[in-house]
């Protein structure tokens, strides 16, 4: 079922790529979707069978790939959690855009060409996730960068398509530079690169140490940074950062699938995957939290005064992204798979919409030549609306909420339960995040469909509904936005806490890891306890929840300093009185809502099942569930507080938002031209790599490598050749004359030899 | 006394007979009958292929141990006779098209099968010589054939001197070895030479001489000179039959040579055929980068394939022997393809042999030009085409025998060689197309061609096939002089012997391991 | 003994120096008559071997046949060697130098030499030579021990037959030949026309 899943978009590609010109456009479409889907279809039934069932995580080998020595590596197949929810977002959202995409592309030429190139995404980037060991990962990473390449220049008539999509190669190669060498480090230390190997070894090399230049550098640290540094360039993290708003010159079905909702996120996914390595490096964690928090506030700000609907929306993506990379620094992996997931389909929602609007306006981006347009595209306005919302994190606590309440504030409840400076630190920068976030949604909606029409007459005139094929995909991802979270909000980061059932399966994992040594308790117990927790609050009154959350405060100081069990021990019993109402309430739901949901896994244990490595006293999803109830309400009221002022700046008062501009004139020039990041790096690196490019080209390569290498070479050969052709005189008297000699050289040798 | 046993030598007497009596035919019936000749000189040739498979393989001398008879000749036979079949093939419409339609033309190239096939089963210095020069006779005037063309009747002119000196240096070198040895036969030369050893430097002479001669055969460098005019020159179908088959005859002839009488001296031919083989890939890959005519580039490529087919004698091992009769299979098939190409350039009658002439060849005929294509790929050596794994098997001997610097020389000229296979497929593909190619291109160039690409496409399919008989070919020959060949070398002979003998047979593992895999 | 030895050293001696002449003299024709000469010295030499066949086939065939067909082809074609030869000749210092390597390298190998080895391993006996006669000895090894490059000599005689014909022979146009046969059934009204010629015209 993994082979088809994985390798139906690679048939797809092959089929469209190699005869797109003998099936034609409508061929290709049908084949590449088609493919898609049916693979989406397959990793949803592995998701059940292997994320909310108990089927075991399994590694389907195909071939050896490379045996040269102790250096092994295989083409596999790893099916565990981790690997069936991306593989699941991957295919839904790429079902829904290669779809989406029929209506998007239907005055292109290259339909063919586009299709098979998104199919060729779909397949590397399954590839990537599916990976077994880390060269295969760095496969279908390269192979993602290939296809967003191809993809970002795709309009390759369109020179600045050309240069973006060059900006995105070049600067994921600084941060794939890191990844190879993050991969060759993990191989210096493990000997190998398959994850199975090297996560059961991982503790016995907690304090293995590197010399290098004569510093003694802690090997997983370093091991971990590197790799991040990968994470840091694919996911356009804070530095390499800037191909990502370039990046939206790609068509804008490009920009949903490769640059919001899968490809960005894989940077994500690699710390999680390798979170057992990262448990190790506290250091990496700290970095990473960092980075992150500043990611996202940073992303937000530039998000705030950008015009371009894409742009605002790509910023919008770093900033989320920016969320998920301090969860994982905080330890809560779920976490971030979980916001992960939401915005896979919020952000693909969001971008599709505005695709929507796009080709509503005539290929019109910027927001200050729209307006007033909500009632001439309803369906899209409401699913911008949805967008947004979830964006958001608009929800009715312990209620209901889109899918962006529940997972980032389960991320900001982490960081805060993290209760270190950088955890803090990414608690408010979050916060301030939020805000914008917010601010921005709303402003993105008010300019673009209320107030009074700016576009043309003719413009106005053309704006139309965008065909069913295109509305069709935004109503599944509307779905998902707005129930993905409320749905998997257990599963991915449920409490422990949830029943006495699940309390049952947790005893045994605790039982256990009471008297483990190494302490490897997976995070999944304690971010269910924090999930069920956090529902109980929702459903129960705010007093329970307070005296709950305080005692799990309370625990949590402890966890600190004293070891896992004890906390573990302390949480049980007490959050046992609460569980019985809370599971009520939550059966209640389950039943009225889905069948399936009775199956789904309660608790994180039973969803992740060891994909995911925390360790003993770091598990903050846990600890979400039990902060203070403001830590919790803050998200949504700084939501709410943004959204709001958008109205204001946008709607009651039009002029606010100039005035403003006006008062903050230096603040607004730095963020409207995204911190000078393009400006700084243009004038320190491109120049001056221009620069010792054009020395090394002229001097280096041309006059002494060329010379020497491929051109003296091959001029060489070609006057050896000349050389031989004039030996062949054509006179037989020189022939023979040759032959003669040859004989007596040889002859001579041997009486040489002899004598 | 004299062993009047003719069993063993019945195909070359069937096709000795045969040729006479086609040569009758053809008398009677003038040139017109030419066609019926050349089809019954093919089905003379399965006939005799017919009765190899008759006759018993196992060693064999008889004729006053003048004639042998064993696995090794008989599949060099079957690889002769399989050339002999394609390239009569491929010749039949040409003497038409070309109206050098003469009679004689099969009878002289049944001939010249009679002398290679006695070639390899010289057992004797006399019957070696004699057999080379029955097959040479018939080669210079195959050369000459068209005989109102200058070039051709310079070509036959050329390999007529040349080839008498490379005569005369084999006869000389063969007094050398009787007068030093006391014998031309190879048996009791190989027991008189294992008793002296390099001490004999007479012996050595001699044999350098008749190397030397028979490097000429082969036109491994510096004796190569006639083979880029001799190829021009000739007729091409002539030119297709130069580089199919007497190769493989004088390689075949060579071996026994140094495997037989000449197995003692291993440690001083090895160095020979060494020479023989960096010199022929040096100019094979250089040379060939500045021709422009197709046939002069194909003798250039030949003279390289010469030298990679060496490596494996040097090697000095059964896996070397075996790979290099899989070479020379390969090579056989990979040229006859290639010239039934070559044959078919035709337009408006006229033969055109220039590479320009390839020019946008996919867009004319891409059939023959995809069928150019792979041969050209398989040619540079480009996996998983069968020209690689000849290449690989070679290569692979010669790291076998601890010959590391001579594998990467072999790969170094393979890239430069590549240059000029590579351009065709870039004429034929990117250049702008020149006149259209006359489309009648008969039956039989077809079918070889058809045959040729589809051997080197699929030999990656089953290439046990080929990898297991010309192993046992090649134990044939090197397993009973084993023993002696080691003698030489090492010291102590008795714990020599016993203690080689298993790493010929380990060398042959690992090709087929390599094939198992 | 005596005699014999004057004799070979006569033999040798004309013979070398004969060889020689036939490279350096500027007439053709005279190069082939010393060749012919050559012969006649190295078929006395084969005499004083005792092997009176091989010397009386070597003057029948070479002397007789061969050197004479040269003979009558250099006469005919009338080629002027000197100027063909102009180009070789550059050569011959070089040619030289590589010849008397060659030669000194050779003369040191012929020291290592001995007859043992040939006698040894000599197939044929020499006891039985004083009684059969030579010719014979040739004539029963030819067809027994070595029937099979006799057989190949012949193919080879023949292949070369053909490939003078297919090189040489052309069928011209206009070529009156007697054909036998053809003429002998030749019947009257065939060959003859009776053509009534009315006088006085001049017709």
């Amino acid at each position: 079922m993994e082979l088809l899943a994985v390798f139906l978009p690679l048939f797809a590609f092959i089929v469209a790529g190699l005869f797109g010109k003998q099936i034609g456009d409508i061929g290709c479409q049908i084949v590449t979707s088609a493919s898609v889907i049916i693979a989406a279809v397959f990793s949803v039934i592995l998701f059940f069978e292997v994320g909310l069932g108990d089927y075991e995580a399994y590694s389907t080998i195909l071939t050896r790939w490379i045996d040269s020595g102790t250096f092994q590596v295989n083409w596999a197949l790893r099916v565990d959690t981790l690997s069936v929810v991306m593989m699941c977002v991957i295919n839904i959202v790429s079902s829904c855009v290669h779809i989406y995409s029929i209506g998007y592309m239907s005055h292109d030429a290259a339909k063919g060409r586009f299709m098979a190139y998104l199919s060729l995404f779909t397949f590397a980037m399954l590839m990537l996730v599916t990976a077994d060991n880390l060269l295969q990962l760095f496969f279908g990473w390269e192979g993602v960068g290939l296809a967003s390449y191809l993809l970002i220049g795709f309009w390759n008539h369109k020179p600045s398509a050309n240069a973006a999509a060059q900006k995105a190669f070049v600067v994921n190669r600084v941060g794939d530079f890191g990844l190879a060498l993050g991969i060759m480090a993990v191989f210096v230390i493990f000997g190998s690169l398959d994850f199975d190997v090297i996560f059961s070894q991982v503790s016995d090399f907690a304090d293995y140490k590197f010399v290098f230049l004569g510093y003694e550098l802690h090997a997983l640290t370093v091991a971990s940074l590197l790799l991040f540094m990968g994470a840091v360039g694919k996911s356009a993290q804070l530095g390499l950062h800037t191909w990502l708003p370039d990046a939206m010159e790609g068509p804008t079905p490009v920009s949903a699938l490769i640059h919001a909702a899968t490809m960005v996120t894989a940077g994500v996914f690699l710390v999680a995957r390798m979170s057992p390595l990262f448990e190790f490096a506290p250091v990496a964690l700290i970095v990473v939290t960092v980075f992150g928090a500043t990611t996202a506030f940073v992303a937000a700000t530039i998000g705030l005064t950008q015009f371009d609907i894409k742009r605002v929306i790509a910023y919008s993506t770093m900033s989320q992204l920016g969320y998920m990379f301090f969860a994982l620094g905080v330890s809560a992996y779920g976490a971030a798979m979980f916001h992960l997931m939401t915005h896979a389909f919020f952000k693909a929602l969001l971008f599709l919409g505005a695709g929507s609007v796009i080709h509503a306006m005539s290929d019109e981006q910027d927001m200050r030549n729209m307006g007033g347009i909500a009632k001439k595209i309803p369906a899209t306005y409401t699913m911008m609306w949805i967008g947004s919302l979830a964006l958001a994190g608009v929800g009715i606590p312990g209620i209901f909420g889109f899918a962006g309440f529940y997972s980032k504030d389960m991320v900001l409840e982490a960081a805060w339960a993290d209760a270190s400076w950088f955890g803090h630190y990414a608690y408010w920068m979050g916060i301030a995040a939020a805000v914008m976030t917010a601010f921005y949604s709303g402003r993105l909606i008010f300019m673009t469909f209320h107030g009074k029409p700016r576009a043309s007459k003719q413009v106005m005139s053309h704006i139309h509904e965008s065909p069913a094929v295109m509305l069709a995909p935004l109503y599944v991802l509307a779905f998902g936005a707005i129930f993905a979270g409320f749905l998997f909000y257990n599963s991915f980061v449920g409490s422990a806490h949830h029943g006495e059932h699940d309390a049952h399966h947790i005893a045994k994992p605790l039982a256990s890891g009471d008297h483990h040594d190494t302490a490897m308790i997976e995070s999944t117990t304690k971010r269910n306890a924090k999930e069920e927790i956090k529902k109980a609050a929702g459903t129960i009154k705010a007093g329970i929840e307070t005296q709950v959350s305080n005692v799990e405060e309370k625990m949590i100081g402890h966890a600190e300093s004293i070891a896992e069990d004890h906390s573990n021990g302390d949480l049980n019993p007490r959050a046992k009185s609460d569980n019985d109402q809370i599971d009520a309430a939550h059966t209640d739901k389950h039943t009225n809502d889905h069948d399936d949901k009775a199956h789904f896994a309660a608790t994180k244990e039973d969803f992740w099942k060891n994909t995911i490595f925390i360790r003993a006293g770091n598990d903050t999803v846990d600890a979400a569930h039990g902060v203070d109830l403001w830590v919790k309400l803050l998200p949504l009221i700084a939501g709410l507080f943004g959204l709001g002022l958008s109205y204001i700046f946008y709607i009651v008062a039009p002029g606010l938002p100039e005035k403003c501009v006006k008062a903050f004139k230096y603040p607004h020039q730095l963020l409207f031209n995204k911190w000078y990041f393009d400006e700084l790096y243009d004038a320190l690196i491109v120049k001056n790599a221009l620069r010792l490019g054009r020395v090394f080209a002229v001097a280096g390569d041309k006059n002494i490598i060329d010379r020497l290498g491929p051109d003296g070479t091959a001029l060489a050969s070609l006057k050896t050749g000349t050389i031989f052709g004039k030996i062949q005189s054509g006179f037989i008297y020189h022939y023979a004359f040759i032959m003669i000699i040859s004989v007596i050289g040889l002859v001579t040798w041997f009486f040489m030899k002899a004598w | 006394m004299l062993d009047f046993n003719l069993i063993p030598i019945l195909p070359e007497i069937f096709l000795a007979f045969t040729a006479m009596g086609l040569l009758i035919v053809g008398v009677s019936g003038g040139n017109k009958s030419t066609d019926i000749i050349c089809w019954a000189a093919v089905l003379s040739c399965l006939m005799a292929i017919f009765l190899l498979f008759g006759i018993s393989w196992q060693r064999t001398t008889v004729l006053n141990d003048m004639f042998i008879i064993d696995q090794f000749g008989g599949f060099m036979k079957l690889i002769i006779l399989l050339g002999m079949i394609a390239s009569i093939a491929l010749s039949v419409k040409y003497l038409y098209q070309e109206q050098m339609i003469r009679f004689e033309y099969p009878v002289l190239m049944l001939m010249a099968c009679v002398g290679m096939m006695l070639m390899v089963s010289a057992h004797n210095l006399l019957g070696l010589y004699m057999a080379l020069e029955l097959q040479s006779l018939s080669l210079y005037v195959l050369a000459a054939f068209r005989r109102n063309s200058y070039k051709s009747a310079e070509a036959g002119t050329k390999y007529f001197v040349l080839g008498a000196l490379s005569s005369g240096l084999i006869l000389f070198g063969i007094s050398l070895v009787y007068g030093f040895t006391g014998s031309i036969n190879f048996s009791v030369i190989q027991t008189s030479l294992s008793n002296e050893g390099a001490a004999n430097i007479g012996a050595i002479i001699g044999m350098v001489f008749l190397l030397s001669g028979l490097a000429f055969k082969i036109s491994a460098v510096p004796f190569h000179m006639w083979t880029p005019d001799v190829y021009q020159g000739a007729p091409t179908s002539v030119t297709a039959f130069f580089a199919i088959v007497p190769k493989v005859a004088a390689f075949a002839l060579i071996i026994r040579l140094l495997y037989e009488p000449f197995a003692p001296l291993m440690e001083q031919w090895s160095q020979i055929i060494l020479f023989l083989s960096v010199a022929s890939m040096t100019v094979g890959a250089f040379a060939a980068l500045v021709q422009d005519n197709l046939k002069r580039l194909l003798a250039y490529s030949s003279i390289g394939n010469m030298g990679y087919a060496l490596i494996g004698i040097v090697a000095g091992n059964e896996a070397g022997v075996s790979a290099v009769i899989i070479y020379l299979f390969i090579y056989m098939f990979m040229t006859a393809g290639t010239f039934g190409v070559i044959l078919c350039l035709r337009r408006g009658g006229i033969a055109s042999e220039k590479i320009s002439d390839l020019g946008g060849l996919s867009l004319t005929n891409p059939a023959l030009a995809y069928a150019m294509a792979i041969l050209m790929f398989s040619m540079s050596g480009l996996p998983p085409l069968a020209g690689f794994f000849g290449k690989l098997f070679v290569f692979q001997a010669a790291i076998d025998g601890e010959l590391y610097a001579l594998a990467i020389y072999g790969v170094i000229t393979t890239v430069i060689a590549a240059y000029y296979y590579l351009r065709i497929i870039k004429v034929m593909f990117f250049d702008d197309p020149v006149d259209t190619l006359d489309k009648d291109i008969p039956f039989a160039r077809r079918a070889v061609i058809f045959v040729s690409v589809i051997f080197v496409l699929g030999f990656i399919i089953k290439p046990n096939l080929l990898v297991s008989s010309s192993q046992s070919a090649a134990s044939a020959i090197t397993a009973p002089q084993g023993l002696a060949v080691k003698k030489t070398i090492k010291e102590p002979p008795q714990a020599a012997a016993a203690g080689d003998r298993p790493s010929s047979t380990e060398a042959a593992a690992t090709v087929t391991g390599a094939q198992d895999k | 003994m005596i005699i014999q030895a004057l004799a070979f050293y006569l033999f040798a001696g004309i013979l070398s120096l004969s060889a020689l002449a036939v490279i350096t003299a500027r007439n053709p024709v005279h190069s082939v008559l010393f060749l012919i000469l050559a012969f006649f010295n190295a078929s006395g030499l084969f005499l004083l071997l005792g092997a009176e066949f091989i010397a009386m086939i070597l003057v029948i065939v070479y002397v007789g046949a061969v050197a004479v067909l040269f003979l009558f082809v250099v006469m005919m074609l009338d080629i002027n060697f000197s100027d063909l030869r102009k180009g070789a000749m550059q050569y011959v210092p070089v040619g030289l130098l590589i010849g008397l390597i060659l030669l000194i390298e050779l003369a040191v190998i012929y020291q290592t030499w001995s007859l043992d080895a040939i006698t040894a391993a000599a197939s044929i006996s020499m006891a039985n030579m004083g009684e059969t006669t030579n010719t014979e000895l040739i004539g029963a090894n030819l067809y027994t021990n070595y029937v099979l490059p006799f057989q190949i000599a012949g193919l080879i005689l023949f292949v070369a037959m053909i490939g003078a014909i297919v090189l040489t022979h052309r069928s011209r146009p206009g070529v009156k030949r007697q054909k036998v046969a053809q003429q002998y059934a030749r019947q009257r009204d065939e060959a003859m026309e009776i053509v009534k010629v009315t006088p006085r015209t001049g017709a």
